[in-house]
């Protein structure tokens, strides 16, 4: 892993505020929807809310004064380092959502199937034989678990549609 | 409890071996594959566990639980690579084994001290488990308040490097807990608009996300999870020296005994998990040795009080969750996510509710460490050539599979987003230090705390002071103070003695 540090030997405390900052983003829309509801809605909500305001406040504030004595700065090092595995984590992420999306169209084997494919594309994964084999026995395994064994409602696509009878032979 | 039950039990449990072997072998291969813990396997067979009956389920998980355990122990000693956080301190004494030519003994060292470890610390719960769920009745709902958060607090400071990132994390899942209708007018709050959420943050997406997801988005960054000189290393590896190997462990049966108690009573903190409880171990068996000098140097009770110790916080992580409805861990997590899903409500009631399921988890732990011995021994050398699998494949496996996992639960495709989510918040927790087991043991909390401190606040008009009006409830409150109070104080040593040096 690469270094967190700069040259200066200053920490990257960036990527330290973004989780205070969903927090504290969190908390204010919390908020702002029990605004005008009865007390027994809004009590546990705000005591936590304040809790967790407080806290990301003296976070924020001791990543701040870090960054005044130079002993840190505002980086985000070690969210977006390395760089290369960055962009993959970036392309498998990509992946998840267009599998999210494929998958109301195309079922749940045919998606996963070109999802895996991708995904092992995107992680460096170039030999044919693999590509084709591991997404093949992935979304072999998930049709038989999921649609064949648990039955559950996963949206169906040509291939669930092609092996129904099947399915419904076993299943009678 | 008579003993007719407790017989009839160990039947229905043994009756179970259909599911226990292959867990416990399933457990063995992922505690041996570094960075792939319980509870992620756990998450990706979510969809069978939630599938199977209630008892069959219990079985798989808890025999799965303590193979883990006992798994990580493995590479551990081979290629100094911990399978499991429990296991590291095992690479101190273990590896040096290695080297010296005694790998086998090791590892035979190390299952005794697994298996007798565990064993002796489920069935020294289950004689004081009748105690232990009593004193949950004695808790009343401003109590249950405390409890829970001085169960936080107790994650954040034992789990976490940073005590704050830890408190944070795990206040900003209690939050995340909230959203959700509330339970006397029913109104949605920080729903964002989605129907799906007026029911509550559902768990088995926020597991998936926060745990199994996270992990795999870390792991990208390394070609494969052991280095060239470990993958060499496990290539390489011989199988000899059994018997030796167990003569060794006879002849130290009382440091295994009394390792297992320190993990037993460690485990049933909340937070404090195998880690601690293993490096706790190894540090009061060298500072009682006649002979602390030759501790990493490679020596048998280096390797049995780490591995004894972190089999007995099976046990102990699971007390609190079923005594008190609080979780000891992520494992324990994981578990009563599905015994929620079953209908099962955790805590003092449980015992006397569904008896065969409290005393039938211990049950099930103690028959699981039965059925170890015999499938362990001849199976563990070829265990440890898991490690040699490339992240290339594990990472979409992982991530894809158990994105398809997170629509078992509700069969919502919502929720196979909202692990994604998870996902990309449990990465950024993961590389910023922002424990995830406390966020999400916040989460799993968030709905209850806010039922106790509602029915507390209706009770008293609304008067925050009722929060302080028991005795019990003030000295956990004072507990709190000190548990907030001793890691920032000893945070404040630890610098000024580094600024000294």
């Amino acid at each position: 892993m690469e270094s967190n540090d700069d040259a200066q030997g200053r920490t990257a405390l960036g990527a330290d505020l973004v989780i205070p900052a969903l927090a504290l983003a969190f908390a204010a829309y919390f908020f702002y929807s029990v605004r005008g509801l009865a007390w027994e809605a809004q009590a546990n909500g705000l005591l936590i809310g304040s809790a967790l305001v407080v806290l990301c406040l003296v976070q924020v504030g001791r990543i701040a004064r870090a960054v005044a004595k130079r002993h840190g700065r505002l980086g985000f090092g070690s969210l977006i380092r390395p760089r290369e595995a960055f962009v993959k984590r970036l392309g498998i992420v990509a992946i998840s959502v267009a599998f999210l999306v494929a998958i109301r169209w195309l079922g749940l084997t045919l998606s996963l199937f070109l999802a895996m494919a991708g995904a092992l594309y995107v992680m460096g994964g170039r030999t044919r034989r693999h590509l084709f084999w591991i997404p093949l026995i992935s979304a072999a395994m998930a049709y038989v678990l999921f649609i064949g064994v648990l039955q559950s409602e996963l949206p169906p696509g040509p291939v669930e549609h092609l092996l129904a009878p099947v399915v419904a032979k076993l299943h009678p | 409890m008579s003993w007719d039950f407790l017989v009839t039990q160990f039947g229905v449990q043994l009756g179970m071996w259909w599911v226990i072997v292959p867990a416990i072998l399933l457990g063995i291969v992922v505690g041996a594959v570094p960075g792939f813990s319980a509870q992620n396997s756990l998450i990706i067979l979510l969809p069978l566990t939630l599938s199977m009956n209630i008892h069959a389920a219990l079985a798989f998980m808890i025999a799965l639980y303590c193979a883990t355990h006992l798994g990580g122990g493995i590479p551990a000693i081979l290629v100094r690579i911990p399978g499991t956080g429990g296991a590291a301190a095992t690479t101190l004494d273990g590896y040096p084994m290695t080297r010296k030519g005694q790998a086998q003994q090791a590892l035979v060292l190390s299952f005794c001290a697994s298996v007798f470890g565990g064993l002796i610390a489920t069935l020294a719960t289950f004689a004081l488990l009748p105690w232990l769920s009593k004193a949950g009745l004695y808790l009343r709902s401003v109590e249950m308040v405390v409890v829970m958060l001085f169960g936080l607090t107790l994650i954040a400071a034992v789990a976490a490097q940073d005590f704050l990132k830890g408190i944070i994390a795990g206040l900003f899942g209690l939050l995340i807990g909230v959203i959700g209708t509330d339970h006397i007018y029913n109104a949605p709050r920080a729903t964002f608009g989605f129907l799906e959420l007026y029911d509550g943050v559902p768990l088995v997406p926020a597991l998936i996300g926060l745990f199994a997801i996270s992990e795999a988005l870390v792991m990208v960054e390394t070609k494969m999870i052991v280095s060239r000189e470990g993958r060499e290393r496990a290539e390489r590896m011989r199988w000899s020296d059994t018997v030796d190997g167990l003569r060794m462990s006879l002849h130290r049966w009382w440091h295994i005994v009394w390792t297992s108690f320190v993990g037993l009573v460690i485990g049933i903190i909340p937070g404090a998990g195998a880690s601690v409880a293993a490096f706790v171990a190894y540090q009061q068996s060298r500072l009682w040795s006649k002979t602390p000098e030759l501790y990493g140097t490679g020596i048998p009770e280096g390797v049995i009080a780490p591995e004894s110790a972190n089999n007995g916080v099976t046990s102990g992580t699971l007390v609190p969750m079923m005594a008190l409805g609080v979780p000891g861990g992520s494992t324990a997590a994981v578990m009563m996510i599905v015994l929620q899903y079953h209908g099962i409500v955790m805590g003092p009631q449980l015992f006397t509710s569904h008896p065969q399921i409290a005393y039938g988890v211990f049950v099930s732990m103690a028959v699981a460490y039965i059925f170890m011995i015999f499938t362990i021994l001849p199976l563990a050398r070829y265990m440890s050539r898991i490690v040699l699998i490339g992240t290339e494949y594990l990472v979409p496996v992982i991530v894809l599979m158990t994105i398809v996992a997170a629509f078992a639960g509700r069969q919502y495709l919502f929720d196979m987003g909202l692990a994604v989510v998870f996902g990309v918040i449990g990465y950024i927790a993961h590389r910023t230090n922002y424990h995830v087991t406390a966020m999400l043991i916040g989460i799993i909390l968030g709905p209850l705390f806010e039922e106790y401190l509602v029915r507390a606040l209706r009770l008293s008009q609304g008067n925050v002071a009722v929060l302080f009006s028991s005795t019990l409830g003030n000295v956990l409150w004072g507990l709190l103070a000190l548990s907030l109070v001793l890691p920032w104080w000893r945070e404040r040593q630890h610098r000024k003695a580094a600024l000294r040096r």
